[in-house]
C-alpha cells in the first residue's frame, strides 16, 4: 500500500479524527481519489435528484390541478345549465334545486368539499336559499380567492390549501372557485369546491422515496467501483514504490511481476530494466573497487618488500658512516633520511588509498581522550622543545574512557599537535580536551602566523601547501590532515578547523561517545573567545602559571561534568 | 637455544640484506624461499626461530605456521606487509608469536628476536600452581595431574608470568611488555589471540575459563589455585 501513516491512529478518540483524515488525504492516493470522487458523484446526484424531483413534482400538481379544474369546470356548467332551465317562484325550490344542484355537481366533480355563499353586496331576495358548507369552511377560502370569484362571474379561479384530514390532521389541497347564477333573481352564489391532493401527494412521496434511494445506491455503487477501479491502480504503484524502496536499501535482486501490456506493465518493465542497468553499475563498480582494494593490497606487498630492504641496508650503512670520508657520509645520512620520508609517504598513501576503496575497520577500545592525549603530548616533548614551543594540557573533562579506535585518535593528535608545533612560531601551544554528554573533543590551538580566510578551506586537502616554499621542518608528508579527517568520519566525528592571520590556528577533534551519535556538538568550540589570546601572553611569561587560571579563562562558562 | 634462524621469504633480495642483519648480530641464519620447501628445511635446519613471510609461492606462511606448529613450539616470527585486521589475526590464530609489519628497521628486526630467543628467567619459586595445574618452570613443563599440557615457549612464558602474581590483574599493555617486549603502545591482539591459544590448550573448558581468567575492561588474571 502506498499509505503509510507515521502516526498510530486512535479511532476510538475523535479529537485524532481530523489529524488522522489529514493525514490519510496527504498520505494516500486511494482515499483521496475515493474523497473526490464520492463528494463529486453525490453532489451531481443530489442535484439530479433535485431538479427531477422538482420538475416531477410540478408536473404531478399541473397534471391534477388541470384534471381538477376541468372536473370543476364541467360540474359548475352542468349545474350552471340545470340552474338556467330551472323555473322557480319560491325559495323552497330554490332551495331544492340547490339541493339537487349540489348532488349533481358531487357526482360531477368527484369531490365532497365544496362550500357555497351568496356574493355579498347583492340585493336581498327573498328567493336566495342559505349558502351551506361540506366539509370546506369559510376558513378554507381566504379572502383574496373569495374577491377574485366575488368580482369575476365567468372565471374560475384557484388556490393551495391545506384541508383537513382524517385524524386531525391536513393534506395538501385545492380550492377552485365559480360563481353561480341562480335563477329568479335570487342572485349569484359562489361555488367552491375542494380537491385532496393527497393521492398526488402519496405518489410523490414516492417517487421521490424511490428517486433518493436510486442516488444512494448510484453513490455506493459508484463508490465501490471506483475502489476496486483504484485498487487495481494502487496496489501495482504501491508494490512500485516498495520495491523502490526495497531496490533503494540495497536489495538489488528486487523486481516488479509485470502482466499484460498496459501502461502498469510498461512501468514494471522499464522499473525493471533500470533495476537492471542499477544492479550491473553496482556490481561493476563493486568488482572496481575489489580491484581497487587488492591493487592497494598488492601493491602494499610488492612496493613494501624492497623498501625494507633499502631500509635495512641504508640502516647499516648509516650506522657505519662515521667510517666514510665526508661527502659519503652525508649521502648515506641523506639515503637514510629519504627512505624513512619515502616510507611515511608509502604508509599515508596506502591508508589514504584505503579510505578511496572504503576498506578500513576501526578497532574499537575504551579509552580515556584526557589519558592518551596526556600520552602523545609526552611523546612529542623532545620535538617541541627543539621548537621553544610548551605544550600546556587542560583538561576540564575527557577522563571518562570512551569508544574509540585509539591508534587512530593517537595518529589524528599527534598530527595535530605536530602541525601545532610547527607552526606555532616558537608560541606556546594549549591542548584542550573536554567532553559533554554526547562527545569528547580535543582542541589543539597554536598562536602562530594563522592562516589567510581562503587557505583555511584546503588545509584538508591531499598535498596541499598553503606556502609551498614554505620548508617542513618535521617533515610531513602532506597527507597528514588528510587522514586525520578520514579517522574522525570513520569514528562519526568532526575534525574542524578555525584559523585567523596573526592569531594562529585551532583545530578541534570531536568524537561521539557512543554508537550512533553522528556529528555530535563539540564541547570545545571551535572559534576561540578574546581571552584565550591572554593566555598566550600568560604562557609566554616566564612567571609560573597557575592551572586554574588557565582553566578559566579557557573555558569561561565552565562544565561540571567529570571533573 | 640454537642461534639458527630460518628466514622464508622469496624475496631474495629482502632474505639476504636479514641475513647480513642477523649475522652482524651474531645469529646464523638459513634461507628458504619456496613456501613448499619450508617445512622440510625447517626439519633440517632445526632453527631456534623463524621469520616468516606471509605472502610466499608454494604454501601460504599461515598454512607453513599451522603445520610448523603441529610439530614444534618453535618461536615464529611473521613479516607482514599488511597491517589488515584479518592477515594479522589469521597469522597469529595459525600459531604465530609474534609479527613485525614491512618495511622494519634492524633494531626493531633484532629486538624481537631477541625477546622471542632469550633465555626464560627462572625465578626462586621453580614451581607454581595455578588453578589445578602445576607449572615447573625449571622443567619447562606444565602438568594437570599426570597429564602434561604441551604449551610453546610464548605460551608458555605468559601462564608463568601471570601464575608469578597470582593476585595481580595483567593488563594487556602489561603482558605485551613481560612477555613479547614491547615498551611502549602495540597491538593488543597480540595478547587477545595468545590468551585464547593458551586457554584451548589449558582450560578443560575453554569458554568457561578457571586458569586465565578475564577481568572485563582491565585484563586478565591466574585463576584460583584449586
Amino acid at each position: 500500500m502506498i499509505a503509510r501513516s507515521t502516526v498510530p491512529i486512535d479511532w476510538s478518540d475523535v479529537r485524532t479524527w481530523p489529524a488522522a483524515l489529514t493525514a490519510a488525504w496527504r498520505g494516500s492516493l486511494r482515499f483521496r481519489t475515493m474523497v473526490l470522487t464520492l463528494t463529486l458523484t453525490a453532489g451531481a446526484i443530489l442535484v439530479a435528484c433535485l431538479v427531477m424531483a422538482v420538475a416531477i413534482q410540478s408536473d404531478l400538481f399541473q397534471s391534477r390541478l388541470n384534471q381538477v379544474l376541468a372536473d370543476a369546470r364541467r360540474a359548475t356548467t352542468a349545474a350552471q345549465a340545470s340552474l338556467d332551465a330551472a323555473e322557480v317562484t319560491d325559495r323552497i325550490q330554490t332551495q331544492q334545486l340547490l339541493t339537487s344542484v349540489r348532488g349533481s355537481i358531487v357526482r360531477q366533480s368527484s369531490t365532497e368539499l365544496m362550500a357555497v355563499f351568496r356574493v355579498p353586496g347583492q340585493p336581498i331576495s327573498g328567493l336566495a336559499p342559505q349558502p351551506f358548507t361540506t366539509g370546506l369552511t369559510s376558513e378554507h377560502v381566504s379572502a383574496p380567492l373569495r374577491e377574485a370569484v366575488e368580482t369575476g362571474a365567468n372565471g374560475q379561479w384557484w388556490q393551495s390549501v391545506s384541508l383537513p384530514a382524517a385524524g386531525g390532521s391536513t393534506v395538501p389541497g385545492i380550492v377552485v372557485g365559480q360563481q353561480l347564477q341562480l335563477p329568479g333573481g335570487a342572485g349569484a352564489y359562489e361555488l367552491y369546491l375542494g380537491y385532496d391532493l393527497s393521492g398526488a401527494a402519496e405518489t410523490l412521496g414516492f417517487v421521490q422515496r424511490t428517486l433518493w434511494l436510486a442516488g444512494l445506491a448510484l453513490i455506493a455503487l459508484i463508490g465501490a467501483i471506483s475502489w476496486l477501479v483504484l485498487r487495481s491502480i494502487t496496489i501495482p504503484i504501491g508494490q512500485a514504490a516498495d520495491t523502490s524502496a526495497r531496490l533503494a536499501a540495497g536489495e538489488l535482486q528486487v523486481r516488479l511481476p509485470v502482466r499484460g501490456e498496459d501502461e502498469l506493465a510498461t512501468l514494471g518493465r522499464s522499473f525493471n530494466a533500470m533495476a537492471d542497468s542499477i544492479q550491473g553499475q553496482i556490481h561493476k563498480l563493486a568488482e572496481l573497487s575489489l580491484v581497487q582494494q587488492r591493487f592497494v593490497s598488492d601493491v602494499s606487498h610488492e612496493l613494501r618488500t624492497p623498501l625494507t630492504t633499502i631500509r635495512l641496508a641504508s640502516e647499516m650503512i648509516n650506522d657505519q658512516r662515521a667510517g666514510f670520508d665526508p661527502a659519503t657520509g652525508r649521502a648515506a645520512e641523506l639515503l637514510h633520511a629519504q627512505v624513512e620520508r619515502f616510507e611515511l609517504l608509502l604508509t599515508d598513501l596506502l591508508e589514504i588509498s584505503r579510505y578511496d576503496a572504503g576498506s578500513v575497520q576501526l578497532e574499537w577500545e575504551l579509552k580515556s581522550l584526557t589519558q592518551l592525549t596526556e600520552d602523545v603530548v609526552a611523546s612529542m616533548h623532545q620535538l617541541a622543545e627543539q621548537h621553544g614551543s610548551i605544550v600546556r594540557v587542560l583538561s576540564p573533562g575527557g577522563h571518562t574512557p570512551s569508544r574509540m579506535d585509539p591508534r587512530r585518535v593517537r595518529r589524528i593528535v599527534r598530527n595535530l599537535i605536530g602541525n601545532a608545533i610547527e607552526h606555532g612560531e616558537g608560541r606556546p601551544i594549549v591542548v584542550t580536551i573536554d567532553s559533554n554528554r554526547e562527545a569528547v573533543a580535543v582542541g589543539v590551538r597554536d598562536f602562530g602566523l594563522g592562516m589567510q580566510p581562503e587557505h583555511v578551506g584546503h588545509v584538508f586537502d591531499r598535498f596541499w601547501r598553503a606556502d609551498p616554499s614554505r620548508k617542513r621542518s618535521i617533515g610531513g608528508t602532506g597527507l597528514g590532515l588528510s587522514i586525520a579527517l578520514g579517522d574522525a568520519h570513520l569514528h562519526g566525528g568532526t575534525l574542524g578547523v578555525w584559523s585567523e592571520p596573526g592569531r594562529g590556528t585551532h583545530f578541534v577533534l570531536t568524537l561521539p561517545r557512543g554508537r550512533g551519535i553522528v556529528e555530535p556538538a563539540s564541547p570545545i568550540p571551535l572559534e576561540p573567545d578574546a581571552p584565550a589570546d591572554d593566555i598566550a601572553a600568560l604562557l609566554q611569561s616566564t612567571a609560573p602559571i597557575d592551572v586554574s587560571t588557565l582553566v578559566e579563562l579557557n573555558q569561561p562558562d565552565v562544565r561540571g561534568e567529570e571533573r | 637455544m640454537s642461534a639458527r634462524i630460518l628466514v622464508v621469504d622469496d624475496d631474495t633480495a629482502l632474505a639476504e640484506m636479514i641475513g647480513i642483519v642477523l649475522r652482524t648480530e651474531g645469529f646464523e641464519p638459513s634461507f628458504c624461499a619456496d613456501g613448499a620447501e619450508a617445512l622440510e628445511t625447517f626439519r633440517a635446519v632445526r632453527p631456534g626461530l623463524i621469520l616468516l613471510d606471509l605472502m610466499l609461492p608454494g604454501l601460504d606462511g599461515i598454512e607453513i605456521c599451522k603445520r610448523i606448529r603441529a610439530e614444534s613450539g618453535v618461536p615464529i616470527i611473521m613479516l607482514t606487509a599488511r597491517t589488515d585486521t584479518a592477515d594479522v589475526v589469521r597469522g597469529l590464530e595459525s600459531g604465530a608469536d609474534d609479527y613485525i609489519v614491512k618495511p622494519f628497521n634492524p633494531k626493531e628486526l633484532v629486538a624481537r628476536i631477541r625477546t622471542r630467543m632469550r633465555p626464560a628467567v627462572i625465578p626462586e619459586h621453580t614451581v607454581q600452581r595455578i588453578g589445578d595445574l602445576v607449572v615447573d618452570i625449571a622443567g619447562h613443563e606444565v602438568r594437570r595431574g599426570d597429564e602434561v599440557i604441551a604449551l610453546t615457549p610464548l605460551e608458555f612464558e605468559l601462564l608463568v608470568a601471570l601464575a608469578s602474581k597470582p593476585q595481580q590483574v595483567f593488563s594487556r599493555e602489561e603482558l605485551l611488555e613481560q612477555v613479547w617486549g614491547y615498551h611502549y603502545k602495540a597491538d593488543t591482539r597480540l595478547v587477545n589471540v595468545h590468551v585464547q591459544r593458551l586457554r584451548a590448550k589449558v582450560e578443560r573448558d575453554p569458554d568457561n575459563p578457571r586458569i586465565v581468567t578475564t577481568v572485563r575492561g582491565v585484563g586478565y588474571r591466574a585463576g584460583a589455585v584449586t
